[in-house]
């Protein structure tokens, strides 16, 4: 199993990897609307959060909690994954069917993954939440 | 879906009318777009010869086919429209994500035309327009502005998403050096292209779009955009050194080449450059490095500044900045400098043309030419307060405000000293002197907005060596380099790029043919896109005959054709540019007083 580690901090806020996303799902449009991935940015902390489009729920939760991020603290929605009726970002404009990351590529070679140039994202082995980091940590050292 | 060519908006803010109308694709293959396309339309519907403020001027935006794509640096538009600074064509560049997100509103380009009676601002959303009275925001700043718009939206999704371009202060009391900011702190800067938004009374562009934009050919475009990008992840100055510290990691590298402008280029080198180095801004006031869409490269920072007296945050300060506001002042405290850039943003000013105003009041006062009741302060060179002070009465048309609003020629020629104005075509100098960087006094005399360093940076080559090496001392072969330079430039500018692309090895015509290619279906050459990018310099040059100039505007100021450079390792030099000036006629095909021959013309397609 793969997983896309997003790495906040490096992020610019370039939103090319929404580009290289909906080319490559919708043969060659571009458009930030298809993209699984979306850049959100956090004026007050000049901080951009890249969120990439999860599991679909049916129903908004009910119960937003404050997530706290390097000592920042944020709307959980800010950062949530899902695809939900109350977060419009994901989906698809005509349709309005909700979009969700397909790790594209066999074996998977996520688009956006390949075109970040600043090492936001990365494609990792998901052995774990624990284990993940500390390897993403080597990959950096090395 | 949004294509190429595509469709444009035209705007009646006399009536308060539009239409929407297909963009020719035959002239879209001709001129490219962007800066190109956008100076081909203008010609064709207004006189060269019109009051750049009154209503018969009209004030072009322009995307190119690659804005917006994906393509490396694909941010871009064009603002065109003739010039309240100059009195030539004007066309000014501006990033961020507003670019893009007009074409995913379904246009391409806007044109605004006549005049509104009160302050409007234009909306557009997926196609949809509409025109509001937007006398609320007329005063605002361009902050204040974004934020009240983004307000009054209810969807906070749809408020983040929106994009605005809008005018501050400065544009609206007409101010010849005020421009448009996108995005709260990007600019298409240049040449007064605010005070004709101001003049128009329309304030502000907001757009939001999630029509997606089809390349023609994908496969040839995925092919030659992943080419670009590996050469941009390669090239020294677009991997390294621009993310690492921005464009300010320029004020070292011409402080040892001795061209760093200062005091108001009475000097070519700044004992103090490392304090407002880009190093020193990495270490001081950096919050984030942030990129325009699809930017790999990064380049812009953010800032903050804690000192109490100069509080704020923002984007910036850009070599050209902390250069001018800096060194060309004789300042070396980033607080006052960013603050002053700052300022710039929200009152929508460009801030080269700003600060080498306040450089020339500098001068002007300290050799006593402004009495000191006109001045109001000290205005001596290095006072970071004087500068943060009299930017802020520009920016309202206050105090010395009042004049220095109009740009350092206005100022300089209003206290009877003309030759203190360091410009070409009443345009201020950006932040390298000519005299010991010579091709680059002939992209200044030549620039068809007045002087410019992004209409043929040949810093690249003459200092960077990004292409190759060359000396900056010698004019032999300058004239050359400065033609490619001006032609791969104009077609950079058209296409929507950002001209950082060409500050990487090997990037050249064959890149932008096949991206152009692969972005609109026409069946471009190398050829023709070369030609092309000659047809758009060509036809800028015209407009600029037609609106009266002539070979005697084709020049550089006094001080730096006749005074020497008094130390450094250009120390002694001149810009030596009548050994330049008849070549680069001749490499044009321009006749000996710089007008376009039949014969040229007759190629270019433009007779």
């Amino acid at each position: 199993m793969k997983k896309i580690l997003v790495d906040y901090t490096k992020c610019t806020g370039c939103r090319q990897c929404e580009t290289a996303c909906s080319a490559a799902h919708y043969e060659g449009e571009t458009n930030p609307q298809k993209s699984r991935i979306r850049i959100f940015l956090d004026e007050a902390h000049d901080t951009f959060h890249p969120v990439i489009s999860g599991p679909f729920t049916n129903a908004e939760c009910t119960s937003k909690n404050v997530v706290n991020i390097g000592g920042t603290e944020y709307d959980e929605c800010t950062v949530c994954r899902a695809s939900c009726p109350g977060r419009p970002w994901f989906w698809e404009p005509e349709t309005n069917i909700a979009l969700k990351c397909d790790f594209c590529g066999d074996p998977p070679d996520p688009q956006c993954v390949a075109i970040c140039a600043h090492g936001a994202l990365q494609l990792i082995d998901d052995l774990g939440l624990g284990r993940a980091r500390s390897q993403a940590k080597k990959k950096t050292a090395g | 879906m949004n294509s190429w060519p595509g469709k444009l908006l035209r705007v009646d803010l006399t009536k308060g009318t539009w239409a929407v109308e297909d963009i020719d694709p035959e002239l879209a293959r001709a001129y490219i777009g962007g800066r190109g396309l956008g100076t081909k339309i203008l010609c064709d519907e207004i006189d060269p010869q019109v009051d750049p403020l009154s209503p018969e001027n009209k004030l072009i935006f322009m995307t190119g086919p690659l804005t917006g794509t994906g393509a490396p640096a694909s941010a871009r538009y064009m603002v065109i429209t003739k010039s309240p600074l100059t009195g030539a064509i004007a066309s000014s560049n501006s990033g961020g994500y507003f670019p893009a997100e007009l074409r995913y509103a379904g246009f391409n380009a806007i044109i605004f035309e006549g005049k509104s009676k009160e302050p409007v601002s234009l909306y557009i959303k997926n196609g949809e327009v509409e025109l509001r009275p937007t006398k609320h925001l007329w005063g605002k700043t361009t902050h204040e502005t974004e934020d009240i718009i983004k307000g009054e939206i209810e969807d906070p999704w749809e408020a983040q998403e929106t994009r605005i371009a809008c005018i501050g202060p400065a544009g609206e009391k007409l101010g010849r050096i005020a421009c448009i900011i996108n995005d709260k702190h990007r600019a298409a800067g240049r040449s007064g292209v605010g005070a004709v938004m101001g003049s128009k009374k329309l304030k502000a562009v907001v757009v939001r779009g999630t029509q997606g934009i089809q390349a023609a050919d994908f496969d040839l475009f995925k092919k030659s955009v992943r080419s670009a990008m590996q050469k941009l992840g390669s090239g020294p100055v677009t991997s390294e050194g621009l993310p690492a510290y921005g464009t300010a990691i320029l004020v070292n590298i011409i402080n040892e080449c001795g061209i760093l402008p200062t005091n108001n280029f009475q000097q070519g080198m700044f004992d103090r450059a490392g304090k407002i180095s880009g190093e020193s801004i990495a270490e001081n006031i950096l919050t984030r490095n942030k990129g325009c869409f699809a930017c790999s490269i990064a380049c812009a920072r953010m800032t903050t500044i804690e000192d109490e007296k100069y509080k704020g945050h923002g984007e910036g300060p850009e070599y050209e900045t902390v250069e001018l506001m800096g060194a060309d002042c004789g300042i070396d405290d980033l607080a006052p400098i960013t603050k002053a850039n700052y300022l710039c943003n929200e009152y929508g000013m460009d801030t080269i043309s700003a600060a080498c105003t306040v450089a020339t009041a500098m001068e002007l006062y300290e050799k006593g030419y402004i009495p000191a009741d006109d001045a109001g302060m000290d205005l001596s060179f290095g006072n970071g307060e004087a500068l943060v002070k009299l930017i802020e009465q520009m920016g309202v048309r206050k105090g010395l405000g009042k004049v220095a609003a109009d740009g350092a020629y206005v100022l300089a020629d209003t206290y009877g000293h003309p030759e203190l104005f360091m410009g070409v075509k009443k345009q201020e100098i950006p932040a390298y002197d000519p005299r010991g960087v010579q091709g680059m006094g002939l992209t200044y005399a030549t620039s068809n907005r007045g002087a410019c360093h992004v209409r043929g940076y040949t810093i690249a080559n003459e200092v960077l060596g990004v292409h190759e090496k060359l000396d900056p001392l010698i004019t032999e072969g300058k004239a050359a380099t400065v033609k490619v330079f001006q032609d791969l430039t104009a077609l950079v500018d058209s296409s929507g790029l950002c001209l950082f692309v060409t500050l990487t090895p090997g990037f050249g015509f064959g890149d932008m043919q096949a991206m152009l290619k692969g972005a609109t279906g026409f069946t471009y050459t190398v050829q023709e896109v070369t030609e092309a990018s000659e047809r758009i310099w060509n036809l800028e040059r015209i407009f600029n005959l037609k609106a009266g100039f002539t070979k005697a505007d084709d020049t550089l100021p006094k001080r730096l054709l006749e005074e020497p450079l008094p130390e450094g390792g250009p120390k002694g030099q001149v810009c030596r540019l009548d050994e330049m000036l008849p070549e680069y006629y001749e490499l044009r095909g321009w006749d000996a007083e710089g007008v376009p021959t039949k014969e040229k013309l007759d190629k270019l397609g433009l007779s």
